[in-house]
């Protein structure tokens, strides 16, 4: 046997082998690393063997030329093509009143078929305007509890959610626990944020991450996605990265028997800028 | 004599007489009592130690000088956190601190600890972690939602910006893992018993170490570091030995 | 199995004879760089091979159920059905995980084998007359290619897609007027919506494929009747092309190609782990994990998306989402320019004759130029996506990263775009390759005084 015929032999008689094998994994119950490995040594077993085989035991022919049968079209040819084309188009066009009826029909049809889009869901209406935070809605964690004055020390955070909503998309919110010296917000912002804990959406403004990393020392949130990075002291106002607003701050009050109830809805409508987002709802 | 040998009698009459004051200045200066109580043994050594290593950036009195935070109420989870990953003592003032080789043993640690515990009192205690008692899937779910924006989803961790990294925590022992959660070193905030409580320092332990060793089944973990490894090697390895191939089988005209 | 009577029995009922002939007979060009669309082609089939296989397992809803399978750290949790069935084809169904794999790695490859065919059918020249439609169905093929793989990768439901599926539907709402409406339509409501699983399912599986079926075919359709092209050499000309006969020996090369293709393809799928969406947990829509990155192919688009300045305009009362430029406008603009490139070329160049010959990239200097700044744009892209990763393995700030390459993302290309221009206009006008030349400058002293370099020194020097 030549070389190249032993290569052909050798990997068909491998990718046999290890058809066999991969039969006898599957019995044993099946393992992924073998499963690829033994694949891996039948399809390239079978594949190396009619490369070598195409390329080195089959006759050389890889000179050979041919035409490319591309006759330029002649000029007789292509206008009595065009002329057959267009001789249809004419027959329409002659009768001018028709044919725009027809296009009349096609657009009418073609607008109508885009309703069905329409029944594919809700529209969106004032939804993206409100969450479900209501004035006096107690702030509960993840797990459903009720969170206090005293759950969260300075340099501390959490998830938060109104009672009853617990893993609302838009509603979620992260509390955060700074010195309340620190805080620098506007008035009316900071009676919201008692006792140096604050509140923000966790929606990012940019691109609607949540917004999972809070640098204590800093007092900074930053979003995983594209690194928008928020100031927690001073209203959540951006300091770096493609986020263009503030997040909008849920401002909360603390109760008589300490726990944390918020005072409304968010200052502004959470997430990314949609085009009316300015209007305000309906 | 002459005079070059009773130059240098005296010379070294006087070195050994410093060395001695010096040496015996030291001994004696180590012995002195500090403020209010005698110290046990253990502090004792602890002193010895900090003094050593610690006060030229701590202050002597861990109330902090211009190159180190003053360790007043930092507690002795933080104490014990720094010393036994070797974040502490830092090379040099404005470092960023890393996990490395401990610069002390396991009792002298304890003995910084027990002396710091009395200088500067408070603040969070080592905590009792036993990831014997935690629940995997409890911990899995508390790591996704508070600790994954920052040490990545299967703890390797990443960069936070700033030049600062989140560490990979697979190397991180149980305790190690509740003092930092307690402390909140560095830029990490942290998280006391109302927030995360010992049970979930337990869950949570207990799943960073099971991913020490499983959830590999696909095969060559890649970092855990997700798409950006995952094309690499589609392009590096996947395309790479197509492209070997293909350039074996077609002709080069 | 192939016998004489068979092949006759066809024949006899399809007339098929002098179309046989014909096309088994027919020669195709060699070159190894001509192999590069087959490695996509391959890719193909084997994600369809093993997507039907996922397909008889995968469920397509959000409907919570308990999680009970092996897997430790999601025992007793609440997962989506379509997470569950994930899961359970991993760790429950033999030869589950390396199917799965398998399919994922197919998709990366595939989208590199595109680019890698595309990259070599623009700087050779391949896309000029008659080949335009070519052309455009390959640009169709990769705008196919990144949807079916995004869909695809979203349909487990795991944390990190459900995070990148807030992001597409941000970026529909982005678009003035319509995009909240377009983005609660198609979702089902506010986001995460309760209509998006099966609709992902029905793109990627019946949509998507059919697209990529269609226009791969057509493609190839195209090149089978308008034979491919080949470089020059010795012997060819424009009306002829030169190579191997289809059958035997072109078409058990190609199929061997496929099966070693198709053998790379498993191998990654059972060794390299790809996508662990159990590390990721079921998607829940107040957790981002970090590190946050698309599949590759959309790489790119993250890029854009992390060094975009944050800018937001009102005007007139409309509001510019500021995701709109960066993830509509400029990759609009840029499939766009991908598309009519054939035609801005013929523009540009005047140059509206039929071509057969492929181009070395040197006989284009402007082209390469251009394409290699387009290159070297994309790479700034990529990386600029995978930064928080680059930054934590290589030590660097991330946020001075960032810095580096937006003006990298202006400086790099113009920097690859000359150098490239002018090293192949260098080598085009040398007529010897420059590593064969000698390495001593042969100069003659001219009547006027000065000096002139002499390029074919050995000849000029020989004639007196």
């Amino acid at each position: 046997m030549s070389r190249p015929d032993r290569v052909v032999a050798g990997s068909f008689i491998v990718a046999i082998l290890a058809a066999f094998g991969l039969f006898f994994v599957y019995l044993r119950g099946g393992q992924t690393q073998l499963e690829g490995a033994l694949l891996f040594l039948t399809l390239g077993g079978i594949g190396t063997g009619l490369l070598v085989w195409a390329k080195r035991l089959m006759p050389q022919i890889v000179d050979e030329t041919q035409s490319r049968h591309h006759e330029p079209v002649s000029e007789h040819d292509q206008e009595a093509a065009a002329e057959t084309v267009m001789g249809g188009v004419g027959e329409l066009k002659r009768r001018t009143f028709l044919s725009r009826l027809l296009v009349g029909a096609a657009g009418a049809l073609g607008l109508a078929a885009l309703f069905p889009i329409r029944s594919l869901g809700e529209v969106p209406g004032d939804t993206p305007f409100f969450t479900k935070w209501k004035r006096g809605s107690r702030l509960v964690d993840v797990g459903g509890n009720v969170v206090t004055r005293e759950t969260l020390k300075v340099d501390s955070f959490t998830t938060v959610f109104p009672e009853g909503s617990v893993g609302s998309a838009d509603s979620q919110a992260v509390l955060i626990k700074v010195q309340p010296e620190l805080l620098q917000l506007p008035s009316d912002r900071a009676e919201g944020a008692p006792e140096g804990l604050v509140c923000y959406s966790k929606v990012c403004t940019h691109a609607g991450c949540p917004l999972g990393l809070y640098l204590a020392a800093d007092h900074e949130l930053r979003c995983p996605c594209h690194q928008s990075t928020f100031d927690v002291l001073n209203g959540a106002e951006p300091v770096y990265g493609p986020a263009p607003r503030a997040l909008p701050q849920l401002l909360i009050e603390v109760d008589d028997d300490g726990t944390l109830r918020a005072m409304g809805d968010f200052t502004e409508p959470v997430g990314p800028a949609f085009w009316n987002i300015t209007d305000g709802p309906a | 004599m002459t005079r070059r040998t009773a130059e240098a009698r005296l010379l070294s009459r006087i070195l050994r007489i410093g060395l001695v004051l010096v040496i015996g200045g030291q001994i004696v200066w180590s012995f002195r009592p500090s403020p209010g109580q005698a110290l046990s043994q253990t502090a004792e050594q602890g002193r010895a130690l900090y003094e050593a290593g610690c006060s030229t950036c701590h202050g002597l009195q861990a109330e902090g000088t211009v190159n180190g935070l003053s360790l007043q109420g930092s507690g002795s989870a933080a104490v014990s956190f720094m010393l036994t990953t070797g974040r502490m003592p830092l090379a040099a003032p404005g470092d960023q601190p890393m996990r490395q080789e401990p610069a002390f043993d396991d009792e002298q640690i304890d003995a910084i600890v027990a002396y710091l515990a009395e200088i500067a009192p408070g603040g969070p205690a080592v905590p009792e972690v036993d990831t014997s008692k935690g629940s995997l899937s409890d911990g899995a779910a508390l790591f996704l939602n508070n600790c994954s924006g920052c040490h990545a989803a299967a703890g390797v961790g990443d960069s936070v910006g700033g030049g600062r990294i989140a560490p990979n925590l697979m190397p991180a022992s149980a305790t190690q893992i509740g003092e930092a959660v307690r402390i909140g070193p560095g830029l990490m905030p942290r998280f006391d018993e109302e927030n995360l409580s010992e049970q979930d320092l337990n869950s949570i332990a207990a799943y960073l170490h099971w991913l020490r060793d499983n959830g590999d089944e696909g095969g060559l973990q890649l970092g855990r570091v997700g798409a950006v490894a995952e094309g690499l090697v589609a392009f590096v390895v996947g395309l790479g030995l197509l492209f070997l191939v293909v350039r074996l089988t077609g002709s080069k005209v | 199995m192939i016998s004489k009577k068979l092949v006759e029995g066809v024949d006899d009922r399809l007339d098929a004879s002098s179309f046989i002939a014909r096309n088994l007979k027919k020669v195709f060009p060699d070159h190894w760089s001509f192999m590069l669309g087959e490695l996509a082609l391959y890719s193909f089939i084997l994600l369809v091979l093993t997507g039907t296989f996922l397909a008889l397992f995968y469920v397509a809803s959000p409907e919570l159920t308990t999680y009970r399978g092996p897997y430790e750290p999601l025992q007793g949790r609440p997962v989506s059905l379509a997470y569950n069935s994930v899961l359970q084809l991993s760790f429950e169904v033999r030869a589950g995980l390396v199917m799965r794999q398998t399919h994922h790695w197919s998709a990366l490859v595939f989208m590199a084998a595109i680019v890698a065919h595309m990259l070599r059918v623009f700087f050779t020249g391949a896309f000029r007359k008659p080949r335009e439609i070519s052309w455009l169905l390959g640009v169709g093929l990769v705008v196919s290619g990144i949807a079916a793989g995004f869909t695809g990768y979203s349909l487990p439901d795991d944390l990190l897609s459900g995070v990148g599926l807030r992001i597409a539907y941000s970026i529909a709402q982005s678009i003035p007027f319509v995009g909240n409406w377009l983005a609660s339509v198609f979702f089902g409501g506010e986001f995460p919506g309760t209509a998006l699983l099966p609709r992902l399912l029905a793109l990627h599986i019946f949509v998507m494929p059919l697209a990529i079926l269609g226009l791969m075919s057509a493609h190839l359709g195209i090149v089978w009747h308008q034979t491919h092209t080949q470089f020059k050499a010795p012997g060819r000309t424009e009306d002829t092309v030169t190579g191997t006969p289809v059958w035997p020996k072109f078409a058990l090369k190609s199929v061997g190609l496929g099966f070693v293709t198709f053998g790379v393809l498993t191998l990654l799928g059972g060794l390299f782990q790809i996508n662990p969406v159990w590390f990721y947990g079921p998607y829940v829509p107040y957790s981002g994990p970090s590190p946050s990155q698309p599949d590759w192919y959309a790489g790119w688009l993250e890029g854009l998306l992390r060094l975009w300045p944050n800018w937001e305009f009102t005007i007139f009362g409309v509001t510019i989402g500021e995701l709109f430029l960066p993830a509509i406008v400029v990759p609009g603009i840029m499939f766009t320019l991908l598309a009519a490139w054939p035609f801005v070329e013929a523009r540009f160049t005047g140059d509206h004759a039929w071509h057969n010959f492929a181009q070395k990239p040197r006989e284009a200097p402007v082209r390469s130029g251009l394409g290699a700044a387009g290159v070297a744009l994309m790479v700034v892209l990529f990386l600029a996506g995978s930064n928080d990763v680059l930054a934590k393995y290589l030590q660097i700030e991330v946020d001075t990263f960032n810095t580096v390459l937006r003006w990298s993302a202006f400086v790099l290309p113009t920097l690859a775009g000359a150098i490239t221009f002018i090293v192949c206009r260098d080598l085009r006008d040398r007529p010897r390759h420059p590593i064969g030349r000698p390495g001593a400058m042969t100069v003659r002293r001219t009547a006027e005084g000065g000096f002139e370099e002499l390029h074919d020194a050995a000849d000029e020097v020989r004639s007196p």
